[in-house]
Parts: C-alpha cells; sequence; structure tokens
C-alpha cells in the first residue's frame, strides 16, 4: 500500500507515452471527406495551356488523380518532383491517368511553375476563379484525389504526396475490387 | 551566406551541448573540478552560438533572401520590418531555434548565478539542461531545420500567416516559451538534488525566483494568447479549449499548485516527494505541449506544420526525460519521508494542501480531455472532439473551490488556528459576501453560478482587506506612522506576502471578467443594407457605407458603422475583411470598442448579395477586467520577486 503511489505513477506515464506512440500512426491530415465515396463532381474547362477544354467526363473507364495546385504555394514545388516521377512511372499503365487542376491563380504564374520546375506531361485544367476547387471541397493546396473508373471519388489526399504514397496509399485501394 | 553561418554555429553548439552533457559526470566520477569547469565554459559558447544562429536567421529575413525555404514560407517583400524580427518564432522550425536559444542563455544566468553557492548540484544541472538543449538542438538540425535552402528560390515569399500579423502574436509564443523554458531551471535543481540525494529543502530555496519568473511569463503568455484570440480571431470569445491552448494551460496550472505547496516546505518541512512530483510534471507538461503542438497527434485549430518523424523523435526524447526523472523519484522517495504530520485541518498546511489536490484535479481534467480524442482515434479510429461543455461543467467548480480556499488564506495560520478564533474572524467576510449576494439578486442577477462566484470573491476580497488593513493599523500603533508610510513599509517589508495578495486580487478581478463574458453575452447574427440599424442591450448601430482601404501588404473591404451608446456616446467603428497579397484567406478584423464594463463587439461577414452583408454583434461584459487582472497579477508577482532569500543558504 506504501508504495501503491509509485506503481500508480510509473504506470500513467508509461500509459501516456504508449497512447502517444500509437497516436502517432494516425494521421491528422486524415480528416474524413463526406465526398469520399461519392461521385465526382464533373467538369470541363479551359486548359492551362490554351489547348482544347479538359473534361473529367473523358476520363471515365480508368483510375484517375487529380492534383490541385497553383503557383502561389510553396508545398506544391516540394511536391512537384514526385508527381514528374509518378508520371513516368504510370506512363504505361493504360488504368491509370494524371491530371493537375492549377486554382487561383494567373496563367501567366501557372505556365512559368511548369516551365521552371518542369512539365510532368499530363493535362493541367485552369481554374482560376476555384470552380472546381469548391465543388470538389478544396480548401488548400496541395490536395489530391483519386478518382475510380466509375468516377467515384475514392480517396482524398491532404498536403503534398510523398515518395512511396502511390505503392502505400493509392495502389491498395486500387487493387481491392470495388 | 548568413544562413550558413547560423546552420554552423547551431552545428557546433550541438558538439558543445553534448560536451556539456559528458564532462560534469566524468568530472564527479574522478573528482577533478577542472572537467565542470570545461561544462561552463561549454554552456557559456553554446549561448554565443546559439545567439549567432537566431540573428542569422533573423538578418535572412531582413535581406529578404526567398532562397531560404523558412524565409520564403513565413514572409514577404511587403511584410513590415517588426514581422520580418518576429517571423523568427513565426514557424515551427524557427521557434524551436528560439526555444533552444532561450534555454541556452536561461543556462547561462543560472550556472553563472549559482556556481559558487550551490558547487555540488552544479555538474548534474549542467548535465541535464545540457540534455535538453541536444534534445531541442537535434530536432531543429536533423527533423526541421530553418536552415535549408529552396533549389528553385521563388521572386516572393508566401508571407507571414496573417493572423499571425499582430502584436498580441508577436508576443505570445516568446512569453510562452520563457515559461516552458524557464521551468527546466527548477527541473534541473530538483533532479540535481534527486542525483545528490542529499536532498534539503535548498533547491526550493535556490529556484523560488526562478519558479515566480517562469510562472509569472507562462500566464502573460497565455494572457497574451488569449488577448490575441479575442481581437483577431473575430469569433468574440477568447478561450475555446483548443488543445494547444490545453497544452499551455496544464504546465500553468501544475505550476501554481507547486509554487503554493513550495511555500509549506519551507516553513514546515513538509511535502518534500510532492515538490519534486510537482515541479517534474510541470517540466514534463511544458515538453509535452511542445509534443503536442509539434508531432501533429492531435488534430487542432492550431494546425502547425506537423510530420510524424518528428513526432517520433519528441516522443523518443520525452519518453526519456519522463522515465528517467520519475524513475528518480520512485527510486529517491523513500529517503525523503517526512515525519511531519497535518496537525489541525483548520492550518494553512491543510489549505494549501486541499489547494494542490484541486490544481491537480484541474490539471488532470484537462488532461483527460485534451488526450480522449486521441485515445478515442487511436483504438477505435473514430473522430470525436471534447468541447467547452465538458470542461465547464468539471472545471468551474473546481475553481470555485480554489476561491473558497483562497478566501481562507489570510484568515488562516501554520499549524492551525483555533476554531473560535477562526470564527470570528469569518464574520466580517461571511457578512460582506452575503451582502454582495443580496447586491447581486436585488441588481436582477438570477444565475446561480453568477450569485455564487460573487459571493466567494467578496468573501476573498473581504479576507484579504482586512488582513492588509490590520497589518497597518499595527504599524501605526506601533511604530506612529501614517497611513501612507505605514501601507508602504508594510508592503515593504514582506514583499513576498503581500505580493502574493495582489496576485489574488489579480485573480479576483479576472474572475469577474470571466464569469461576465462567459455568462452574459449577448449576441446578434444580422444581414444589414447601408442605412439599416440594429440595437443591442442598451447599443444603436447604424451601418452606413462599405469602403475600401488599403494597407502595406493587404487590402480591406471596410464597414462604418455609427454607434449610439448609453448617456448620450457615440463613435464609429469599422470592422474589416482583409485579403493579404500572398495568402489565400482573408481575414476579419473585428472592431471592438473596449468599455470599463462591456466590449462592444463587431465582426463584418461575407457580403450576401450586391448591397447587404453579413454581421456579427457581441456585447461583452466585463472583458476588460480580464487585461487588467491580468496585469494586476504581473505587479504582484514583480514585487514578489523583489524580495531576496529568507535565509542565507549554507554553503556546500
Amino acid at each position: 500500500m506504501k508504495n501503491l503511489w509509485k506503481v500508480i505513477l510509473l504506470v500513467g506515464v508509461v500509459t501516456i507515452l504508449a497512447l502517444f506512440a500509437l497516436g502517432l500512426e494516425n494521421d491528422p491530415r486524415n480528416i474524413p471527406s463526406p465526398l469520399v465515396g461519392r461521385p465526382a463532381s464533373p467538369f470541363s474547362v479551359s486548359a492551362l495551356d490554351d489547348g482544347p477544354p479538359v473534361t473529367l467526363e473523358s476520363y471515365r473507364g480508368r483510375w484517375l488523380l487529380v492534383n490541385f495546385w497553383g503557383s502561389w504555394c510553396i508545398s506544391c514545388r516540394s511536391e512537384h518532383r514526385y508527381l514528374m516521377k509518378l508520371a513516368r512511372m504510370t506512363a504505361d499503365r493504360r488504368d491509370f491517368a494524371m491530371i493537375g487542376v492549377d486554382f487561383k491563380d494567373t496563367r501567366e504564374g501557372g505556365k512559368e511553375f511548369l516551365a521552371s520546375l518542369g512539365d510532368p506531361g499530363y493535362r493541367q485544367a485552369f481554374d482560376p476563379d476555384q470552380k472546381i476547387a469548391i465543388d470538389w471541397g478544396v480548401y488548400g493546396a496541395p490536395e489530391t484525389y483519386l478518382v475510380d473508373p466509375a468516377g467515384i471519388i475514392r480517396h482524398k489526399q491532404v498536403g503534398p504526396l510523398y515518395e512511396g504514397w502511390f505503392e502505400k496509399v493509392a495502389l491498395p485501394i486500387m487493387e481491392k475490387k470495388p | 551566406m548568413w544562413i550558413e553561418l547560423a546552420h554552423f554555429a547551431t552545428i557546433i553548439a550541438l558538439l558543445l551541448a553534448l560536451l556539456q552533457i559528458a564532462t560534469p559526470i566524468i568530472g564527479v566520477g574522478i573528482q577533478r573540478p577542472v572537467w565542470i569547469r570545461v561544462a561552463r565554459q561549454s554552456s557559456y559558447v553554446v549561448t554565443l552560438l546559439l545567439t549567432l544562429a537566431s540573428a542569422g536567421l533573423v538578418v535572412s529575413f531582413l535581406n529578404h533572401d526567398f532562397s531560404v525555404k523558412y524565409v520564403a514560407e513565413h514572409a514577404s517583400r511587403s511584410l513590415p520590418t517588426f514581422y520580418l524580427v518576429t517571423a523568427l518564432w513565426g514557424g515551427h522550425e524557427g521557434s524551436l531555434l528560439f526555444w533552444a536559444w532561450l534555454l541556452s542563455l536561461f543556462t547561462t544566468i543560472a550556472v553563472w548565478r549559482h556556481w559558487s553557492t550551490h558547487a555540488s548540484s552544479i555538474p548534474w544541472i549542467l548535465s541535464v539542461l545540457g540534455t535538453v538543449i541536444s534534445g531541442f538542438l537535434i530536432l531543429v538540425l536533423f527533423l526541421s531545420s530553418p536552415f535549408e535552402r529552396l533549389t528553385n528560390p521563388p521572386f516572393d515569399g508566401r508571407d507571414l500567416n496573417p493572423l499571425l500579423q499582430d502584436p498580441g502574436m508577436v508576443f505570445h509564443p516568446p512569453f510562452l516559451y520563457i515559461g516552458y523554458v524557464g521551468f527546466a531551471i527548477p527541473f534541473a535543481f530538483a533532479i540535481a538534488a534527486l542525483i545528490n540525494g542529499r536532498i534539503t529543502d535548498e533547491w526550493i530555496l535556490a529556484t523560488r525566483r526562478w519558479t515566480l519568473f517562469s510562472w509569472a511569463m507562462l500566464t502573460t503568455g497565455i494572457i497574451f494568447g488569449a488577448y490575441w484570440a479575442y481581437y483577431e480571431l473575430g469569433w468574440g470569445g477568447y478561450w475555446a479549449w483548443d488543445p494547444v491552448e490545453n497544452a499551455s494551460f496544464m504546465p500553468w496550472l501544475i505550476a501554481t499548485a507547486f509554487f503554493h505547496s513550495v511555500m509549506v516546505q519551507e516553513r514546515r518541512r513538509m511535502f518534500k516527494i510532492w515538490n519534486l512530483f510537482l515541479i517534474i510534471t510541470t517540466f514534463a507538461l511544458s515538453l509535452l505541449g511542445t509534443f503536442l503542438v509539434r508531432s501533429g497527434v492531435l488534430s487542432s485549430v492550431h494546425a502547425f506544420a506537423s510530420d510524424p518523424g518528428r513526432g517520433v523523435y519528441i516522443l523518443i526524447f520525452m519518453a526519456i526525460i519522463l522515465l528517467f526523472s520519475f524513475g528518480l523519484l520512485v527510486l529517491r522517495a523513500d529517503r525523503l519521508r517526512t515525519e511531519v504530520q497535518l496537525e489541525s485541518l483548520f492550518s494553512l498546511e491543510a489549505a494549501f494542501l486541499f489547494n494542490n489536490l484541486f490544481f491537480i484535479i484541474a490539471g488532470l481534467t484537462v488532461l483527460l480531455g485534451t488526450l480522449y480524442p486521441l485515445a478515442v482515434e487511436t483504438l477505435s479510429s473514430a473522430k470525436v472532439t471534447v468541447g467547452a461543455p465538458y470542461y465547464n461543467k468539471v472545471f468551474v467548480p473546481i475553481m470555485l473551490g480554489v476561491l473558497i480556499l483562497m478566501g481562507l488564506g489570510p484568515l488562516l495560520t501554520w499549524r492551525g488556528i483555533n476554531e473560535s478564533r477562526l470564527r470570528s474572524s469569518l464574520v466580517k467576510p461571511l457578512g460582506v459576501s452575503v451582502m454582495g449576494m443580496a447586491g447581486c439578486y436585488l441588481l436582477g442577477i438570477v444565475q446561480p453560478y453568477a450569485i455564487i462566484m460573487v459571493g466567494l470573491s467578496f468573501f476573498a476580497l473581504t479576507a484579504h482587506l482586512t488582513d492588509l488593513g490590520r497589518g497597518i493599523a499595527r504599524r501605526m500603533a506601533n511604530a506612529k506612522e501614517g497611513i501612507l508610510t505605514a501601507t508602504v513599509t508594510l508592503l515593504t517589508r514582506n514583499k513576498r506576502r503581500y505580493g502574493g495578495f495582489v496576485v489574488h486580487f489579480g485573480i479576483l478581478m479576472m474572475a469577474a471578467g470571466f464569469v461576465g463574458s462567459g455568462l452574459f453575452q449577448e449576441e446578434k447574427n444580422l444581414i444589414m443594407a447601408p442605412g439599416d440599424f440594429t440595437t443591442i442591450h442598451h447599443w444603436r448601430l447604424t451601418f452606413e457605407k462599405i469602403a475600401t482601404v488599403k494597407g502595406s501588404n493587404w487590402e480591406a473591404q471596410e464597414a462604418i458603422i455609427r454607434v449610439e451608446g448609453p448617456q448620450g456616446l457615440t463613435m464609429t467603428l469599422h470592422p474589416q475583411k482583409r485579403d493579404y497579397q500572398n495568402q489565400q484567406m482573408p481575414t476579419t478584423e473585428a472592431a471592438i470598442f473596449s468599455g470599463f464594463f462591456e466590449d462592444l463587439y463587431v465582426v463584418l461577414g461575407d457580403a450576401v448579395t450586391d448591397n447587404t452583408w453579413a454581421f456579427r454583434i457581441y456585447r461583452n461584459p466585463l472583458v476588460s477586467w480580464i487585461w487588467g487582472g491580468s496585469g494586476v497579477m504581473a505587479l504582484g508577482v514583480f514585487l514578489s520577486l523583489l524580495q531576496g532569500r529568507r535565509r542565507e543558504v549554507s554553503r556546500q
């Protein structure tokens, strides 16, 4: 009895530390988006490079990664290298495509971003008034969505993609039978 | 160039800090004091180097060196110079460097001041503080470096988060950090005492001022944060029980318990283990706060940069310090048993014991509320939040208990007071308290909590004033002094006791502010077109027009609102919605009229149609008493700090 407090104290400290250790696995960015599991809001807007309009519908039948970015966003710079790599890596997959949405930006700003950091090669939609971004529930940049062949949003990633993200997060979702 | 210099200085500082851990241990082991002196010199050089490092980062800001990632993310060309300097602690990486710098500075001061008076503790103090500094420097250098360069520097930076471009926010973090870091010194003394095993009360006497100072800084830091939330965030309140706020509040609660119970050890040689436990816990909670804020383990509206890699590191660091210090306490506890027992329930000792219980329970309440969402998410992956209703339910009654004790304090004496004397000294405060409650009721206040709070506050106020009055009367009679001289000499003779009284007066003022704004806030949400008017309580507000105004790095829409108040008071308020150039998020600048008894708080919302605007209007009674009360508190601490040590500490 006399030493009960010692046990309680140490057990308490260890419990809290253990809770934190387990809690680190939780991803604070993993805020459940109400849009996951629902059809992505369709769009057809002009492209950043003045080419033909970028239309969501035309990607139906393939998995689609939609990356929201802007030249004003510093984290997008750090993410860009991985996007370039991912585009190269998945160039041969017929079941997977990528597009970017440059939002709340000027056309010159977006083009200059790609010119200086490199163009990953996929299509870029231009969304200066954040029409797509608002429909898709984007509240920061970068944010990335994974849309399934039927046009349903399957995953939302808040914050920059990182080395190994595709294998760790996207592939398991894509390989799971819908 | 500057940033490389800063980086290099930090690397050397880490090496020296590691030296500062090892050499005192060796020095004590082989009985060669020269090794300990090496540690002292390294601690001085660490301070110099970290000063240089922080200066290097500041210079990079002033030079607009956007090739430095940290500068690019937290400044822009149009950012005013003042905020360029304070952007040093505007983000995660810089604030960690700042933390380490402060700790090195405090270490230097502590070592310099206590070198000869506490010779047997100094080696351990150097080691312990060296460990904490190294822990932070490793974090700064390897996991969140503010010295990183960008390969593709942008032409202009992203700018400091506009919410942080506010004087309240400029001072909030440094005060908080000074408080957190300051507790490292008493913590190190306590650990040194535990390691030495000869536990006298000396560590408590030596660190009294450090504790008080850190407590005052932490208090001020928290208040600055509340002030900032009130004036900048525009939601009409100042405290939201957010995990990050709780992180600063928990060490505050335990530190408050600590410096009350320290007095018992000084006077009565009791609570020795307890005090060691309290100071270790205070410091542990400071670290925990850093962990919660910086690891991203909890989602919070404060949403700082978070990263699991850092989290793992901080957790390991924290685990080492916590397990070591609590383990040491448990191992040494048996040597510390005291024979002194509580003699009476009506004694100051007993009052302090209950005070401690209340503060510990309060601390546990906040800890539980903060950790519960984490536990639920970890064990069941559901998201829950614990909000104000939980805290208000549990916390308010505890604070009422604390208020009762605060009122009883001046009536009690050490070792106990006989019951008839206690009964007679209760008469006056109780009488005033009952009159206060009755007055309240007659004025139309019927909320039970408000009436109880008024009663308790009047009780405590009368108890303190009676004690003060008796002291003054005694001096006037004995020393034949006038009332003014008597008051001044009384206050300066026992600065510590009356400093405490002044702090208590500050607390009472703040309590009034909390009750007023917490229970009697009035709120109005409405849409107005120019020319419309509305009323709230005795204020009449007329929306005249919308104008556009510009600042150096922002543009705002501003509503011009004419206000007519009681007694013919008229004024114009200018609530704004600001767009900062390099940021996406617009910010609201509430327009606030702060009066002695109430604040009028107007927030401009979005345009609803071309010609109508949403507004939120609050009437917040007694908010300025919170800020005023914190000023009175600071004054009390200052008075208390002026008093030197009661006894000469025997040289070791």
